[in-house]
């Protein structure tokens, strides 16, 4: 009976962190000028694994990301990708799955090993709603050099 | 005798002069071009293709072999593009993108190295035994999905042979595009652009038995024209023609025009 209370509570944590996610993307690209720069870059990042849907605007300058379920992708490799091609990646408006924490008076929610920290200029009425626990949330990450890719973001929540 | 013609191979850039933009990380690109260069007295025809390979997004390998249909019996001594040699030469080159600042929304300024080595399928160009080359350039430039422009300046130097040199080909381009609204359908939809290309070539003289060519080949020329490029996914197919403004020709053919067509593959 112990072992089998053991096995639930593992589960139910592996369940959690499998479901702790990026669920869409929608990432600025700047440079990208030309139809086989889009080519390219949609080709590009349809080789990653996890990816249910991708759609390239130029006009937009924008790569649309829909993320398959259980995917293991991280901001930061689409923004390898991005860059692999030749361009720039900036912003990104993120929609998220994952256990929100709250640690030293700071919220941030871990997303396959990378870290988004709740940017302190999200508006008060949605910083008043954060509770630690599960969440899905949409948010603002900015860039503005990616020179250097790292894993760990600050996100301004948009909508939860 | 060789004919020789020109036209670049990126294939979404200019035609004829030098350019910037490198392949992504990995990826694949050929091209085949059909070229033509008319003088007073004759026409060359050629065929040419590229293999191109990005190494990184910055750093790509070319390569690029001819076939002649129709040599010129006096052929002008010449260059002027980013990715294939003049005349009937096989060519290995190098591309660095050293510098990259995209900073909007299809807006960039970069800047590109070139360094090539060629090797000639003939012996003799005319009259002078023909060696290996070497050549470098350098090009900077605007991209945006409105505007472009790119300018650039080159240098071929051919080795020794039996006694022969060809003369030096310093060369310089200057290249403005534009889309046109109409044009601006976003990706997948064909995407169109107009260039207006021009180019400066300055030969120096060839060296004949050890001593300067008593036939002096020299053509110092400036030509502009027009091109077109359109892309759609991952074809694209360029055109253009160069018609010469300036000919300072002290012997040797005279110009007419030069024509080129491109189409692109990346794979």
């Amino acid at each position: 009976m112990k072992k089998l209370g053991i096995i639930v509570v593992l589960s139910i944590i592996s369940f959690s962190t499998a479901m702790a996610q990026l669920v869409k993307v929608d990432q600025e690209v700047f440079g990208m000028d030309c139809a086989p720069c889009a080519y390219g870059l949609e080709r590009g990042l349809k080789k990653m694994d996890g990816l249910q849907s991708v759609k390239v605007s130029l006009n937009d300058g924008k790569a649309y990301l829909k993320l398959a379920a259980d995917n293991d992708l991280t901001l930061q490799k689409i923004q390898k990708e991005v860059k692999n091609n030749g361009f720039s990646a900036r912003n990104a408006v993120v929609t998220l799955n994952g256990e929100l924490v709250k640690k030293d008076n700071e919220w941030s929610i871990s997303v396959n090993g990378e870290t988004f920290k709740i940017s302190s200029d999200t508006p008060d009425d949605i910083l008043a709603k954060l509770k630690s626990g599960r969440i899905k949330l949409k948010g603002w990450v900015e860039d503005k050099e990616d020179d250097e890719l790292n894993s760990k973001w600050n996100i301004r929540i948009t909508e939860i | 005798m060789m004919a020789l013609l020109k036209t670049y191979a990126q294939g979404h850039g200019p035609l004829y002069g030098l350019q910037t933009p490198t392949l992504a990380k990995g990826g694949v690109d050929f091209n085949a071009a059909a070229m033509s260069l008319a003088t007073k007295d004759d026409q060359s025809f050629m065929l040419r293709y590229i293999w191109s390979y990005g190494v990184t997004e910055d750093l790509q390998l070319n390569i690029t072999t001819p076939t002649m249909i129709n040599r010129l019996s006096d052929s002008p001594r010449t260059r002027g593009n980013s990715n294939m040699p003049a005349n009937g030469d096989i060519e290995a080159s190098v591309w660095y993108r050293f510098f990259s600042n995209a900073f909007g929304v299809g807006k960039r300024f970069e800047s590109t190295a070139i360094l090539s080595v060629s090797t000639p399928t003939e012996d003799t160009r005319g009259g002078i035994n023909v060696s290996n080359s070497i050549h470098g350039a350098i090009s900077t430039g605007y991209a945006s999905r409105t505007w472009y422009a790119w300018v650039g300046g080159g240098y071929q130097y051919y080795f020794e042979e039996a006694d022969d040199q060809l003369g030096d080909l310093p060369y310089a381009s200057l290249v403005i595009g534009y889309r046109p609204n109409i044009f601006m359908g976003d990706y997948p939809k064909p995407d169109w652009r107009v260039f207006v290309e021009s180019l400066a070539e300055f030969p120096g003289a060839s060296m004949n038995e050890g001593q300067i060519s008593p036939i002096d080949q020299r053509g110092k020329k400036v030509m502009i024209g027009p091109s077109f490029l359109g892309l759609y996914g991952a074809w694209g197919i360029s055109f253009g023609a160069l018609f010469p403004v300036y000919q300072d020709v002290v012997q040797g053919p005279q110009e007419r025009y030069r024509l080129s067509m491109n189409i692109s593959y990346w794979l």
